[in-house]
């Protein structure tokens, strides 16, 4: 286990080295000379080929990024100079902030969808399931920033019960000292995931209810009710475990729309913003955040579902 | 209390009485019958065997009993009276109270049967505390008192451990400690060793046998294996197309069979005592669709001695002496009828160029298509005349087990292990053991389907193993393989065609036209239907399949014919069919074939010469009638003496001679001899050496310490 987790770890850095690598040589290749973009268009070549060379960008572009590297393992972002504040400072601003965001919008829709996909097993083909399948369909091919739009529109504008800008408080535990201004996010979050999560959660339910199991736990004269949460519930998971794993990175692009639809100043706004702006330390660190997520939400979902079933071994 | 019918409760010995039950399923705008007018009685501490092939209803009737019909299912009509107490029309909750309390059942397959996430102490334990309101502490005591009662070693420890930390004989052990941890008074065990070896089962039915007659518990014993219901059953329904077609006590009914079905049923079950020159006696046609509405005696289209009564009129049920029941118009007296055709042996078949099978009944060879197989066929068959036509040397074949160990040491699988062994021409070698021995993976490598780790395999003098891929392609023709599920091994969007022109196009044989009537020539070699042609896989039955199975094997009229466990997916009346069916074409066509089975009946009859493999090795070979008739190797005694067979007064083995327990890993095989750690005889000398193949006469090899015939000569 230990040394899985090691041997992991070492083949998730490697990853995210060649994540940063490609990325930082992409930016170069849109923008070789940062001068131009922070000076603006007026100044002078001079002007921009002195702040290059202040600042290393005259260097070959390995050289640039080697020292990238070498500033990166000192925790060092690098600086927006839009903005000009360090890249390390603004994102632990906004990290927190999103993060809640989109967990808030995880959970629920985790606790919404996991159940409706075991209704929607258990009584198959009904009409229930039909109606949820259905409905399912339609969100999952509703975008999101339509999807907010609507909201907004119902239940802001007709029925005003939810602002429809976001809070703009800069705390990260905003979303449960004002869930009324937060609810119109969180929703449109968890309502696009819910989609996909019940109808995965069904098959993968299905699945589970054809097995023996369920008929020897019937045959020992449990009730429905038992034999759901007893015995099928935590093998039907285990699917969508590895799912929400492999999306926690998506989770960063939904916030992208959500975040600024509703003007929510998260990570997702901060990345829109800094892409109006030319603001390319910000894009490289906002992109290996990604690379970050990625790696670490398969991981921690195959670490769950060998904690949950004991057959699979992590062994690399 | 129920004793309305007068019949039902006869002074408290009788524990349950099935009266005309019937069921059925909605499956969408179809109506299936599965189970239609069955009556079947059962005493206290008698098991009650339900025999019958797949789709017969006795699966049904067991799930009827237990009040769990699948979706869209429900009992029409009938009663079944367990100990004076009506279970049709139970409210849910009450019946989910007799569940596991009065009424357990034990599945098939306890891989899938046992909550892969719950530790097994846990799972035994559930019943208990549901049925008891026993608290945690409690019902595991019980719970581990059951798994010592089911011969689980060291129950306490194994109490945490997960289903798959158990082999699948331990599995099936702590599934029926789950049935019986509430003390039921009736078990139903739904093919509760199918899925386990003959070594095992035989283990897993005397386990049942013994907690029946020392608890006093009843038991239903559903099966689809004659040998199991004539050793373990005290009584026995026959079940046929949803009806029952014959009941009576166990040995009542074989000596005395008088339903055609149970007869025809009976004969058609390849033994070990059989003469193996004789066809065996097979059912033609399949078993009839259960959706339509049966008029006359279900059995009639493939009976043989079926009249127009038959047809035209369902054979009410006739009580005999002894409480024997049947429904046949035209009982049959005793066993067996011998209608049974004597194969044609061709005496030189060694020498008998391909494609010229002596009887004259059909034309096998390449016909008018006149091209027949281009290329390496026939020219290169003439002058292999010396030598055997397949050779293995020393074949060995390793795979990495699961991830590496920390640092270096990574694990293997020693699936074979050195085994080496020679194929004339036209001779049928058979290989028998246990799942796991490495025998399906000896199988891949003889064909060239996989490339052993060290050793050669010499076909026709070339070593197939050591061929560039290239140089293999156009051999490929000579080597063919039948696989056991046809239902995997068939392309389900080809159609049948289409799947045997494959194997010629990709040989450049023929024009499409010459490749359409050799698939034709070929079904018909095969018994089927030129239509079968435009059919796709999922519209033929298994037997048939496994027809079209062999007809794609023979498409490029290979030299060499591998057949992994041919039959063990299909039916009995179904299997003799096809077991025939592959004899006479190795007979015809002078074919070599390895014929690989855990059945050791089926390779009884196929085979020229068995080859008995037990982890990774071959512990004994010889002709068919030296190792079945006098084995020497103590596994090979071990099997045979395992195997049921269908005759309730067939002597059984001594218990000394049954092998015991499981086999070991094939990651770290014993040191030695690996036979030792289940052997009866097994000595110091065992532990040390490893014992090499030895002749005990000319064509009969053994490799033990303490082969068998010399034990006997010397007391």
């Amino acid at each position: 286990m230990t040394w899985y987790v090691l041997r992991r770890l070492a083949v998730s850095l490697l990853v995210l080295l060649g994540i940063s690598a490609v990325v930082f040589l992409m930016l170069h290749l849109v923008s070789d000379s940062p001068g131009r973009v922070v000076l603006g268009q007026r100044a002078s070549p001079e002007a921009v080929a002195d702040f290059n060379r202040e600042h290393g960008f005259d260097r070959p572009v390995v050289a640039q990024y080697v020292g990238y590297l070498g500033r990166l393992l000192h925790g060092d972002l690098g600086r927006s100079y839009k903005l000009n504040e360090d890249v390390g400072t603004l994102l632990a601003r906004n990290a927190g902030r999103s993060a809640m965001v989109s967990l808030a919008g995880l959970v629920l829709a985790l606790l919404i969808a996991v159940p409706l996909g075991i209704l929607q097993a258990v009584r198959r083909n009904s009409v229930v399931d039909r109606v949820a399948t259905a409905a399912s369909y339609v969100l999952y091919a509703t975008p999101s920033f339509l999807l907010g739009l609507l909201l907004i529109a119902v239940f802001s504008q007709t029925i005003p019960i939810f602002p429809a800008e976001a809070s703009q408080s800069h705390s990260p535990w905003v979303v449960f000292t004002d869930p009324r201004a937060m609810a119109l996010p969180v929703i449109t979050l968890a309502v696009t995931s819910i989609a996909v999560f019940a109808q995965y959660q069904r098959s993968a339910a299905l699945d589970q209810l054809g097995q023996d199991y369920i008929r020897v736990a019937r045959a020992k004269g449990l009730p429905e009710r038992l034999i759901l949460t007893r015995h099928l519930l935590r093998n039907a998971c285990l699917p969508l475990v590895m799912l929400v794993g492999t999306l926690v990175p998506t989770l960063l692009a939904g916030n992208l729309i959500v975040e600024s639809l509703f003007n929510y100043p998260g990570l997702g706004l901060l990345f829109l913003n800094s892409l109006q702006r030319e603001d390319y330390p910000v894009l490289l660190a906002y992109t290996l955040i990604g690379g970050v997520l990625t790696v670490a939400g398969n991981f921690v979902a195959d670490v769950v579902v060998a904690a949950a079933d004991r057959r699979i071994e992590l062994s690399a | 209390m129920s004793t309305a019918d007068g019949s039902a409760n006869t002074d408290g010995v009788r524990l349950l009485t099935i009266r005309d039950l019937s069921v059925e399923i909605r499956r969408g705008d179809r109506i299936v019958r599965p189970v239609r007018g069955v009556s079947l009685a059962l005493d206290r501490g008698e098991t009650l065997g339900i025999v019958g092939e797949t789709g017969s209803g006795k699966s049904m009737t067991g799930l009827a009993i237990m009040g769990m019909l699948p979706a869209g299912g429900r009992i029409t009509a009938g009663s079944i009276d367990l100990d004076g107490r009506e279970l049709v029309g139970l409210p849910a909750a009450r019946y989910r109270a007799i569940r596991g309390n009065d009424v357990a059942m034990v599945f098939q397959d306890s891989m899938t049967a046992l909550n892969p996430t719950k530790r097994i102490g846990e799972q035994v334990a559930e019943p208990v505390r549901l049925h008891r309101g026993a608290s945690k502490p409690e019902a595991r005591a019980r719970a581990e008192e059951m798994l010592a009662l089911v011969g689980l070693p060291r129950p306490a420890e194994r109490l945490d451990d997960f289903p798959h930390q158990l082999s699948g004989g331990m599995r099936q052990r702590v599934m029926i400690a789950m049935a019986r941890v509430c003390e039921p008074r009736l078990v139903i065990a739904d093919e509760p060793t199918t899925a386990l070896d003959v070594t095992v089962q035989a283990e897993i039915l005397d386990l049942l046998d013994d907690l029946r007659s020392r608890l006093g518990m009843s038991m239903i014993l559903v099966t689809h294996d004659m040998g199991v219901i004539a050793r373990h059953a005290d009584r026995v329904g026959v079940m046929y197309a949803g009806r029952v077609a014959e009941t009576g006590p166990t040995s009542e009914l074989f000596a005395r069979t008088r339903h055609r079905y149970t007869q025809a049923l009976l004969s058609s079950i390849p033994s070990l005592t059989q003469d193996r020159g004789e066809e065996l006696f097979s059912i033609p046609g399949a078993p009839p669709d259960l959706t339509v509405v049966q008029t006359g005696c279900p059995f009639a289209p493939r009976c043989a001695g079926a009249t127009d009564r038959c047809r035209a009129e369902l054979p009410p049920p006739v009580t005999e002496a002894g409480g024997h029941v049947h429904s046949c118009w035209h009982p049959a007296e005793g066993p067996a009828a011998g209608n049974r055709a004597r194969l044609v042996v061709p005496a030189p078949v060694g020498s008998e160029p391909t494609g010229s099978g002596p009887t004259g009944s059909g034309p096998t060879g390449s016909g008018p298509t006149g091209s027949g197989p281009t290329g390496s066929g026939p020219a290169g068959s003439g002058p292999t005349a010396s030598g055997p036509r397949l050779r293995v040397v020393d074949l060995r074949r390793e795979h990495p087990a699961g991830g590496a160990g920390l640092f270096g040491g990574r694990r293997t699988v020693k699936a074979v292990s050195g085994v080496s062994f020679e194929v004339a021409a036209g001779e049928t070698f058979g290989l028998v053991g246990e799942s796991g021995c490495g025998k399906s993976s000896l199988g891949r490598m003889l064909v060239a389907l996989d490339r052993p780790t060290s050793g050669e395999v010499i076909f026709d003098g070339e070593p197939v193993t050591r061929m560039s891929a290239r140089a293999l392609g156009s051999r490929r023709t000579e080597l063919q393989m039948m696989f056991q599920d046809s239902n995997a091994s068939l392309d389900p969007r080809m159609r049948i065609g289409a799947i045997l022109r494959e194997p010629l196009a990709i040989q450049g044989v023929g024009t499409r036209a010459q490749r359409t009537a050799r698939a034709r020539e070929l079904l018909r070699d095969v018994g089927l239907p030129a239509s079968v042609l435009e059919r796709y896989p999922h519209e033929l039955s298994g037997g048939q399949r496994q027809r079209v199975g062999l007809a794609r094997a023979l498409a490029l009229d290979p030299k060499v014919l591998v057949a992994d466990e041919p039959v063990s997916a299909l039916d009995v009346s179904i299997r003799s069919q096809v077991l025939n069916l592959m004899r006479r074409v190795q007979l015809e066509r002078g074919l070599s074939s390895v014929v690989i089975s855990h059945d050791l009946a089926v390779v009884r009859y196929l085979a020229d010469r068995v080859g008995v493999m037990y982890l990774g090795k071959l512990v004994e070979t010889g002709t068919t009638d030296e190792v079945y008739g006098s084995a020497a190797h103590p596994y090979t005694a071990g099997l045979l003496a395992a195997i049921p067979e269908a005759d309730p007064g067939a002597p059984r083995a001594p218990a000394a001679a049954r092998v015991r327990g499981e086999p070991p890993s094939p990651v770290d095989p014993p040191s030695g001899c690996r036979f030792r750690t289940r052997c009866a005889l097994a000595t110091a000398l065992c532990a040390q050496e490893e014992p090499p193949l030895t002749p005990v006469t000319g064509t009969h090899h053994v490799a033990c310490h303490h082969p068998l015939g010399r034990e006997e000569s010397r007391s």
